[in-house]
């Protein structure tokens, strides 16, 4: 896919307003205003936000948990306030605050979320059947952490998938490490790419922190897909500033991560990249650029309030909630 | 006596039985780190091929833990949050559990499946899980629920000797409770129920977290009702002679317990409480638990598992008693 100015903006603003909506997330978590806990995206947002934002509105995504979703959301143009509020379990909320932290955003190809690692899968899997058989060209794009590929059901789902020829992209947020466990100890190989080979479909490697070379990786498979030519594995080396979920310890297995070390990963800011190099191709100037920053920050700031002003749900929703009718 | 905390008493339990026998190791996700502090410093210690950090991989961590026990291992399988064990239940209930008796007792399986299970921070349905129920329904496995620190250590240093596998789910909202636990080692046996707190008018049976919420509300309600606490501590081998000798005293019994209400612990140990002390009951058993629905996460997970108030309410109706308010309604702790 060949990107005009207005696509490199547009995944810009995508990208900023995943950066800043997790930013309100860890601060709104941090002020006890969230009902749950929370995984922010911080430093590996690209993935998400690349991975979306050329997507048709009718294809489907399963989100990974950075972010719980904010990135994929935001590229996808899915309804983050709704989202946030889900998080404050307001009635308000993607889910009615029944979850607490789940997205789900049917008219946006959400059709929901899990918090067990590696259900994403075998979903992705049925929604590319479906894909498949309604036969309107749509695609299933889900995104997985690296550690998540330790989960037998990564096999099953991919084998499936390619054995098929399912429109499915499989999307490998790689930020090095599953929980304190590095997945340089959790996987033999240096990519997770390589797993590709064994179902006999294209996996590439992108830089996950360079937004428009995950969305040129994952919009090529995207293509692929759709015209009928099966899954594709893309694997988006990124990063992560934050620990793994808000108010626990950072660890590398026993050991804290250094606070240098994370100053050095932050030297990779994908924001901060992409700003540069919009700036150096001249697509855009510092003053444009604020001036998206300013309406994020605008946007965020009618979000907390959406957020504060939302009722609690009534125990009276779940009455009927069990079964559909 | 010195005091320790829960967590603590995992963590000792766990560092005595690895330095008394050295073919017990753990295998799991993050146990280097740690998810609730229960593994801390065990990798300094033992070393990480004795605490060994493994792939998300539920299934190969359970089926490891099943292939390594049957040749001579005792692993300590962490499977972090109770709900992970959906993941592997091949392993866990029909391998683990049917092992031992389908080879005609030639192989055993002396392994301990360890997870933190319960609610009461709204994590929602796939963090907050007491797959209890589950378990007890597939004979072969027995269950441990410890209710303090001083049960948390004894009852996981007799689960790791024991020759059979071994579900020890402890419960996340006691990990900062603190309780006497002596510096001497000690173990506790399977199958011995403890009477948690005495009581005349009525029988609360509970086990893990329910144990404190029921002391709580018996303390609340001294004076008014005299509520007996029985903590069977392992529901399987189950302690039913303490229980009913307890029926046989106050005739009125109540099975509180987080999981889900139906096909539940209630529904089980009343049962067996009907079966063997009707003509001792002065009224049908009870039963307080989870509703029937997936746990909600955020404000309305409280509508859904057991609270103080839920219990206070089923004293006073067993004994046709006025309502009453307890100061503090609904339980647990925001853990994260
Ligand atoms: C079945 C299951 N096992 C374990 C967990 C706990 N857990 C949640 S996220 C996570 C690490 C995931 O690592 P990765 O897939 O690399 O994603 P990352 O968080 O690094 O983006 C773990 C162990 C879980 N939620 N579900
Ligand atoms: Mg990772």
């Amino acid at each position: 896919m060949r990107f005009k100015k207005k696509d490199l903006v547009r995944l810009y603003r995508n990208l900023v307003r995943a950066r800043k909506f997790d930013q309100a997330a860890i601060r709104l978590l941090g002020e006890g205003k969230f009902t749950s806990f929370f995984h922010a995206a911080y430093g590996g947002e690209a993935p998400g936000v690349g991975g979306t934002t050329f997507l048709r509105q009718d294809d489907y995504i399963y989100a990974h948990h950075r972010g719980h979703g904010i990135p994929h959301a935001a590229g996808k143009g899915a309804d983050l306030f709704s989202f946030m509020a889900e998080h404050c379990g307001k009635i308000t909320g993607s889910c009615k605050g029944i979850t607490g932290f789940h997205a789900c955003d049917p008219e946006y190809g959400m059709l929901g979320a899990g918090g067990t690692i590696g259900s994403a899968f075998p979903v992705s899997v049925g929604w590319g059947l479906a894909a498949q058989k309604a036969g309107k060209g749509q695609v299933a794009v889900c995104f997985f952490g690296d550690s998540s590929a330790g989960r037998g059901t990564m096999h099953e789902g991919m084998n499936m998938a390619a054995n098929w020829r399912l429109p499915v992209v499989w999307v490998c947020e790689n930020n090095g490490m599953g929980q304190f466990v590095p997945i340089k100890d959790a996987y033999p190989l240096e990519d997770i790419a390589s797993m590709a080979a064994a179902y006999g479909m294209p996996g590439v490697v992108v830089d996950g922190q360079d937004v428009v070379a995950v969305a040129e990786a994952v919009m090529a498979a995207v293509e692929r897909a759709r015209k009928g030519k099966g899954p594709s594995l893309v694997e988006c080396k990124c990063l992560r500033f934050r620990p793994h979920v808000e108010g626990a310890p950072d660890w590398v297995h026993a050991e804290v991560r250094p606070a240098e070390e994370i100053e050095r990963l932050k030297k990779r800011d994908p924001v901060t990249l992409y700003r540069k190099k919009l700036l150096k191709q001249g697509i855009l100037t510092e003053k444009e650029l604020e001036k998206i920053d300013g309406e994020i920050d605008a946007e965020v700031q009618e979000m907390e309030r959406f957020c504060e002003t939302g009722a609690y749900p009534d125990p009276s929703i779940l009455q009927n909630a069990l079964y559909a009718d | 006596m010195r005091e320790i905390l829960y967590l603590q008493a995992i963590n000792e339990a766990l560092a005595e039985e690895m330095s008394r026998d050295e073919t017990v190791f753990i295998i799991g996700e993050s146990v280097q780190g740690s998810t609730f502090n229960t593994t801390v410093g065990l990798v300094q210690r033992f070393g990480p091929d004795r605490v060994m950090d493994a792939p998300i991989s539920e299934n190969g961590i359970a089926g490891a833990a099943v292939g390594a026990a049957t040749a001579g291992y005792r692993p300590v399988a962490d499977l972090m949050f109770g709900d992970f064990i959906y993941c592997c239940m091949d392993e866990v209930l029909l391998k683990a559990a049917q092992w031992h008796m389908l080879h005609a007792e030639k192989v055993n399986v002396p392994l301990v499946f360890k997870a933190a299970i319960g609610g009461y921070s709204g994590l929602c349905n796939e963090h907050s899980r007491c797959p209890e129920a589950v378990v007890l329904h597939h004979p072969g496995l027995k269950l441990v629920l410890p209710s303090d620190p001083y049960d948390a250590k004894g009852l996981l240093k007799t689960a790791i000797r024991d020759n059979n596998p071994v579900c020890y789910f402890y419960h996340k909202q006691l990990l900062p409770m603190t309780g006497e636990v002596p510096e001497e080692e000690y173990t506790i046996p399977f199958g011995v129920a403890d009477v948690k707190r005495e009581g005349t008018d009525v029988t609360v049976v509970a086990t893990s977290f329910q144990v404190s919420l029921a002391l709580g509300v018996a303390a609340e309600m001294e004076g008014k009702v005299s509520v007996e606490v029985i903590d069977p501590r392992t529901l399987e081998p189950l302690d039913l002679d303490t229980i009913l000798e307890s029926v046989r005293k106050t005739g009125r019994v109540i099975v509180l317990d987080e999981d889900t209400l139906r096909c539940g612990i209630g529904a089980e140990i009343g049962m067996q409480i009907m079966e063997n002390a009707f003509d001792f009951l002065d009224a049908p058993v009870k039963r307080v638990g989870a509703a029937n629905m997936p746990i909600p996460g955020g404000v309305l997970e409280k509508t859904c598992l057991p609270q103080p108030q839920d219990l206070a309410n089923a004293i006073t109706d067993l004994l046709g008693m006025d309502r009453f308010e307890l100061a503090v309604q609904t339980a647990g702790v925001k853990l994260l």
